[in-house]
């Protein structure tokens, strides 16, 4: 009984900012309703006993891209508190997708045997750190080699531009950076 | 702690390995490299990554002979797996890769004066070579989402190469967003089915869903979502939106390597996936009941069928050459998945072997594109009347292209498509059939009207009809292109037999 409670408490903490990060007129306030949101996502890993997961969504979400988010939305400057006003016409089409998509999902997800029993939660950082060094050492490498290749797509994609020679090229559309 | 139940992995796997570890290797050399001279000297990251790439497929090849791979070798671990189908795959994106890597040498997109990154973008096309290769190995839930990442990592810079160019940021921008959506609707899909299954690698799935009760209508879900991801990297309706846009903004080498590279490991990954999951195991009856469950043919039917048609009737409407090429590469999206539906072994056979074959010509007419753009800066259709006499090898070079890719013998795309064709009537797919043999005439007449510029139109008064001078790696690379698609069209066993084997190791029952 307790632990439903628990549960319910975390799914509401989940599920109710997580309206408002989608309604929510005003981009900032989203962005802190979505800090929310996290933290009941984390808090549902560790309802569940998956210790790791929720320590890594606390460190990565929370604290790295919800700061990036929030440090983008300050830097690009968007008018705050402003929000191109859509009517009948965007909301219609896309709850009409949305609720369709729900209702496959709901209807798929109750009608499977998960076969799912209860087990007892115990401490896995060990374990898994253990697999990633024998099972999962080649994704293990792989990522870091992916992520590797991603700083440097990022380095090239926002490095100052210089140019040496000033006409233009023809057929192109120059940007001032 | 207990250590009973993990594999200490085995290094002397990498020994099967090595193609995929010198392209890594060469990465990472070749970023070191353009460090080294701060950038000034392309040619230092271009010639290790030529010298990668050599290395990497004549190891390829060689792998082609390793008795082991009928049964497949695992690296370290059971994740990725090297069988005849990613033996067969690496050679063709190798191919790609160099073909890519030299042309681009030569394109002003990419080696303009005013660029920069040039040593980073040969880097990229060997990461982006490595992780394609990957994909074809892949046979694990993780693996396969974390390989299909990667290519998709590497793609978005590649297609937002020319930063000062509106064009190509968009590009990159609608690429990043429209991965992500597949992507997440994918992992969702691949999430459920592990609920359902409790198994990550393929094997263990497939073993779930014959053993165990399924649930149709759940497993029809899941199915319907993975290939959303899937056809959102192959560009298959309805998932191909973000194709024309970006194949025609990002710098033409790079739309040529999207157009074949992402697509080809795409099919990897596709055959390797949902036949081992789904049809090809010793057990057929229980296939055929999970198959049955969930009228799986008709589904991709209907996906191949909207494909073409849709990639066929906009092409026909384009008067700019690269953006008629990408909706022809949706349309031949759609001919190779009728192979993919038909649940025999005859049906891959004819996707590989037609992969092979589009490898070169599709490839081939983009570079048509890259050359010429580098004189005309100009991919419309307009610019191009009167070059079969400025350029008269290279015109009639796309000629080949153009006329395989129609599908008119002798050429290699004649071939390929007559497999498709006899490996669906075989099945009795006979309106599928029907409906591809249409597409094909309307593609005669989109790929000609090209050809009837070059060739047939008069250039307007005035107009410049001085002869064009291509650079010789140019004419090079695409004689190396256009010589195999008529020599294809002509004498093909051996190249066959190299698909049929790729498939032999995956198709039992039916």
């Amino acid at each position: 009984m307790t632990s439903d409670l628990v549960f319910i408490l975390l799914a509401l903490l989940t599920i109710v900012p997580a309206v408002w990060v989608v309604f929510s007129p005003n981009i900032v306030h989203a962005g802190f309703a979505l800090l929310f949101t996290l933290f009941g996502v984390a808090g549902l890993y560790a309802y569940m006993g998956a210790d790791f997961i929720a320590v890594t969504q606390m460190m990565v979400y929370i604290g790295g891209v919800l700061v990036l988010v929030l440090f983008t939305v300050m830097m690009t400057r968007v008018p705050l508190g402003k929000r191109a006003n859509y009517g009948l016409d965007r909301f219609v089409p896309a709850g009409v997708l949305s609720l369709a998509v729900f209702g496959l999902l709901y209807k798929s997800i109750t009608s499977v045997d998960w076969g799912a029993g209860h087990t007892e939660a115990v401490p896995t950082v060990a374990e898994i750190g253990t697999n990633f060094m024998t099972n999962y050492i080649f994704p293990f490498e792989y990522v870091s080699l992916v992520l590797l290749a991603a700083m440097i797509g990022a380095a090239i994609l926002i490095r100052e531009e210089k140019f040496s020679e000033d006409e233009p090229e023809n057929g192109e559309t120059e940007v001032q950076s | 702690m207990e250590l009973l139940n993990v594999n200490i992995p085995n290094w002397s796997d990498m020994g099967n390995w090595i193609p995929e570890a010198v392209l890594c290797v060469g990465f990472l050399v070749a970023l070191i490299g353009d460090m080294v001279t701060r950038g000034k000297k392309p040619v230092v990251p271009f010639v290790i990554s030529v010298f990668a790439l050599v290395t990497a497929g004549s190891y390829a090849v060689a792998g082609l002979n390793n008795p082991g791979l009928a049964a497949g070798l695992p690296i370290m671990g059971d994740l990725v797996v090297v069988d005849g189908l990613a033996a067969f795959f690496r050679i063709l994106f190798i191919f790609a890769g160099l073909a890519t890597v030299l042309f681009a040498w030569t394109s002003e997109e990419i080696m303009g004066r005013k660029r920069e990154n040039k040593g980073e973008f040969y880097a990229l096309i060997l990461m982006m070579t490595a992780a394609m290769m990957v994909m074809a190995e892949a046979r694990d839930i993780l693996m396969l989402f974390l390989s299909m990442e990667a290519v998709g990592l590497v793609s978005y810079v590649m297609a937002g190469y020319m930063r000062t160019s509106l064009r190509s940021t968009e590009a990159s921008l609608k690429y990043v967003l429209f991965g992500a959506v597949s992507s997440a609707i994918m992992l969702y899909g691949l999430s459920l089915l592990y609920g359902m299954t409790g198994a990550m690698d393929f094997a263990g799935i497939r073993a779930a869903l014959v053993s165990g009760p399924v649930n149709g209508f759940a497993l029809l879900v899941v199915v319907v979502m993975i290939i959303a991801g899937m056809s959102y990297k192959i560009a298959a309706v309805p998932f191909h939106y973000w194709c024309p846009d970006i194949y025609e903004g990002a710098p033409t080498p790079v739309s040529a390597i999207f157009s074949v590279g992402p697509k080809a490991a795409g099919f990897a990954l596709m055959i390797r996936f949902f036949y081992t999951t789904l049809a090809a195991g010793p057990d057929a009856a229980a296939s055929v009941g999970i198959i049955h469950i969930i009228n799986w043919p008709l589904l991709i039917a209907v996906i191949s069928a909207v494909t073409m048609t849709y990639g066929n009737l906009v092409a026909l409407r384009q008067s700019n050459v690269k953006r008629m090429l990408a909706y022809s590469s949706i349309a031949h999206v759609g001919y190779l998945l009728m192979g993919f539906l038909l649940l025999t072994p005859a049906g891959l056979q004819a996707i590989l072997f037609y992969l092979l074959v589009y490898t070169l010509m599709n490839l081939g007419a983009f570079f048509f594109v890259v050359a010429i753009n580098n004189h005309l800066k100009s991919e419309e259709l307009d610019d191009y009347v009167g070059l079969g006499f400025r350029t008269p090898w290279a015109a009639s070079m796309m000629v080949v292209f153009l006329a395989s890719l129609t599908g008119i013998p002798p050429f290699a795309g004649f071939i390929g498509k007559f497999y498709l064709f006899t490996a669906v009537l075989d099945k009795e797919w006979f309106w599928l059939a029907i409906l591809a043999a249409l597409n094909s005439v309307v593609g005669l007449y989109y790929y000609f009207k090209v050809v009837k510029a070059m060739f047939f139109t008069t250039p307007l008064e005035g107009a410049d009809t001085s002869p064009l001078k291509l650079h010789w790696l140019q004419y090079t690379v695409l004689a190396v292109l256009a010589i195999p698609t008529l020599v294809l069209g002509l004498y093909w066993g051996q190249f066959k037999d190299l698909a049929d084997q790729a498939i032999a190791a995956m198709t039992v029952g039916f």
